[in-house]
């Protein structure tokens, strides 16, 4: 939970006192970005450590050293691992960027008032994008390197096996190196957009306090995304009942699983408001449940994104956790031998390591999480100002953040148990369903997905640990809010 | 006077008709040569069921006294009380209990919360108080929905409202607890001319119909002249109590008053 405690002290404000070239990297969210783009970088550059020492392992051991599948797969889940944790981060960092140009309006305003471009000005902060990107995949690679050595320091000392001589400078570190910087750079990008909608006339005065952020209609976005869904679901139905005549059906179910799911990322505007609102309903019709509700669907883009970041890491353990119960009740259903459960034992292991490394993704979007709740805070001083002076008490204000705070969370993480049920019994299914079974070897046919409690249980507790955590920090900080200060006519 | 016992002869805030008052209340800001007094040893009642505006230049305390009776700042000296209450001294708890149950107020903008339809903004009081209105409180909230013209407008979000009708919104919240006290802070600063008339009407019939007590910070002179009193700040000091003025003859005096310093 360092990351967590790193976060906290990202959104403590600061005074601008430090002028200079580099004073904007002070800003409120800048440090956040630099530390999300720094754990993804480290993330990944492990991951590529330990692929290239498990190869390397699997080389040095005589009875092995022929079958490089393993370190394949290795390498395929190290790829796929750190693609998550780069889009989480990503995601962190768009969400990130567009609250710190929502707080720059006035600035922004006043230099188009004089004369300043709107795409320079975009430019700009996608500029600080690409530094801050640079800065967090050089910091994540040090931590990254430092963080394998020690672990290679005992990994030579705990195997038997071990390599002769492993170097830790292997060029894949590269590869996330670069590839958190760019995405970094894009995410500022794809952040400041509404860079672009600031008018001039909003520097002078006027202060009218944007309630609602105008939601775009990107029809062309919704459309594609609503196809690959379709499309997706298409696919996973076929798989399903390909596999009921062949293993290969899982092919199939795999083309629509990735399809799916991106559309669903994609189309997270989409998907993800109407649960949040169901989740809102869930909390009662209290004034504060009521507030919360609205406002976690206040900027519906910003908590989408952020909800699918929580719901990717979710439904990928969720997956990995329900493909591999179904099928070890698949193929228990195979033999009849007592004791064949221990054959499973390395099965779960691989599950547990899977989680733990989903885990990182997790933290990620707890910083996430911090940020869009402290920015939400920030923006929303006067409406708390306002809501203190008519009487909303002290623990009405920290029950209100931590509500809203478990609005997402608890919609990201049904969404995303759903999904990986679904997608986990679908691989198993796809998979296996052709399989003969006792007593009379005939197909498996359908069979109920399997669902690990266990897992199931540790991503509830985390997610509701990390709810409170992240709600820390901005709890802290709405609580502060006078209403004097915040009805204080500026 | 039954209810004074012996040992308690104070005099109190509604036994002299007023709805709230300050006693010796000073406020400063920062100490020492930097230190600025917003108050100096004010003592003033605002009285039950009158319509008062407090009126001076910018810098003359005017804001900070309001939000000190209205329980939303502290003094450095004296007493406060609202009704019969001290709120000097309270806790930030029972003094938001204080506000919410007992308090109404209008400011010179966002006044609304922009997740809330019009009707939920006006039972917003109710709710955070974890209840619902009584019918008594119905048909109070019912009839101001009627007064301010909001019938038509109850669902729709604060940003689908004009100016005007926003500040109406505001009123029917600040008078639907039938508090003791409203305080209103520029409420006409963000209306154009013919708004502000109808928002100082509303806020003139509330007191002259239904004793509503009503205090209102400005420092708009065609707005104090909506007022049964006009109280005039100056350095953190009381200069001035007048009655019912015209606009011309509050504009006077301040004029002459910004020239004689």
């Amino acid at each position: 939970m360092t990351a967590a405690v790193g976060a906290l002290a990202t959104v403590v404000p600061e005074t601008r006192s430090t002028a200079g070239r580099l004073a904007w990297l002070r800003e409120r969210g800048m440090g956040a970005s630099v530390l999300v783009a720094a754990l993804a970088a480290a993330f990944g550059v492990v991951l590529v450590e330990v692929t290239a020492y498990i190869g390397a392992t699997l080389q040095a051991d005589p009875f092995l050293g022929d079958s490089g599948t393993l370190a394949v797969v290795v390498a395929i889940l190290s790829v796929l691992l750190t693609a998550v944790a780069m889009y989480v981060a990503a995601v962190v960092t768009a969400n990130t960027f567009s609250t710190i140009i929502a707080g720059r309006t006035r600035r922004i305003a006043l230099m188009r008032l004089i004369g300043a471009s709107a795409r320079s000005q975009r430019a700009e902060v996608t500029g600080q994008g690409f530094v801050v990107g640079v800065i967090g995949a050089v910091v994540g690679l040090l931590i990254g390197v430092g963080f394998s050595a020690v672990g290679v320091a005992i990994g030579d000392t705990l195997l038997a096996g071990a390599p002769e001589s492993f170097s830790l400078a292997q060029p894949g570190v590269a590869l996330p190196v670069v590839g958190v910087a760019l995405t970094t750079w894009l995410a500022a990008h794809i952040g400041s957009r509404r860079v672009l909608t600031v008018t001039p006339l909003q520097a002078l005065g006027g202060s009218v306090e944007r309630t609602h952020e105008d939601v775009t209609r990107r029809t062309g976005r919704n459309v594609g995304a609503l196809v690959l869904i379709i499309s997706g679901t298409a696919l996973l139905a076929l798989g399903v009942v390909a596999g009921l005549i062949t293993p290969l059906g899982v092919v199939i179910a795999f083309l629509g699983g990735v399809l799916s799911f991106t559309g669903i990322v994609t189309g997270a505007v989409l998907v993800m408001p109407p649960v949040l609102r169901l989740v809102g309903r869930m909390f009662g019709r209290s004034a504060t449940a009521r507030l919360a509700a609205e406002n976690a669907l206040r900027y519906p883009e910003r908590s989408s994104r952020m909800a699918i970041g929580v719901v990717m890491g979710v439904a990928l353990v969720t997956m990995f956790a329900v493909a591999l119960e179904s099928s070890k009740a698949l193929l228990m259903r195979q033999t009849d031998e007592p004791g064949s459960a221990e054959m499973f034992a390395p099965m779960d292991a691989f599950a547990s390591i899977m989680m733990v490394l989903v885990a990182v993704s997790a933290v990620i979007a707890a910083v996430g999480l911090v940020n869009l709740l402290t920015i939400g805070v920030v923006q929303r001083k006067r409406e708390l100002g306002l809501l203190r002076a008519i009487g909303l008490t002290g623990a009405q204000v920290r029950r209100m953040v931590l509500l809203e705070a478990l609005h997402i969370t608890v919609a990201a993480t049904v969404t995303g148990l759903v999904l990986g049920v679904a997608y986990g019994w679908i691989a198993a299914q796809s998979l296996l369903g052709s399989v003969p079974v006792l007593p009379d070897f005939e197909p498996a046919g359908l069979v109920v997905p399997a669902v690990p409690w266990l897992p199931v249980v540790v991503i509830v507790v985390a997610t509701a640990l990390l709810t409170v955590i992240a709600a820390v920090a901005p709890t802290r900080l709405a609580t502060r809010v006078a209403p004097v200060e915040a009805l204080a006519a500026d | 006077m039954l209810r004074n016992s012996v040992d308690d002869m104070e005099i109190t805030t509604s036994d002299l008709g007023l709805a709230a008052r300050v006693q010796h209340l000073t406020k400063s800001y920062g100490s020492g040569a930097a230190g600025v007094r917003a108050l100096e040893d004010i003592s003033v009642g605002i009285r039950r069921g009158q319509f008062t505006a407090i009126m001076g230049p910018s810098g003359s305390g005017k804001s900070t006294l309001m939000h000190i009776m209205a329980g939303l700042d502290a003094p450095t000296e004296g007493r406060a009380w609202i009704g019969d209450t001290e709120i000097t001294g309270l806790g930030d708890l029972e003094m938001t209990i204080l506000r919410r149950r007992r308090v109404g107020f209008i400011f010179q903008a966002f006044n609304l919360v922009p997740t809330l339809d019009a009707i939920g903004n006006i039972l917003l009081p109710f709710e955070l108080d974890g209840r619902r209105p009584t019918a008594i409180e119905k048909a109070r909230i019912d009839g101001l929905v009627e007064r301010l013209g909001l019938a038509s407008r109850l669902n729709h979000r604060p940003h689908e409202l004009s100016g005007g009708q926003q500040q109406r919104v505001a009123i029917a919240r600040a008078l639907a607890t039938a508090p003791d006290l409203v305080f209103a802070d520029e409420p006409t600063g963000n209306l154009d001319s013919r708004s502000g008339r109808e928002v100082l009407e509303l806020l003139a019939a509330a007191s002259r119909d239904h004793g509503q007590s009503i205090a209102m910070v400005t420092h708009d002179a065609i707005a104090a002249a909506h007022a049964d009193r006009v109280l005039f700040l100056g350095d953190g000091r009381i200069v001035a109590d007048h009655p019912r003025q015209s606009a011309e003859q509050i504009s006077a005096y301040m004029l002459a008053a910004e020239v004689a310093a």
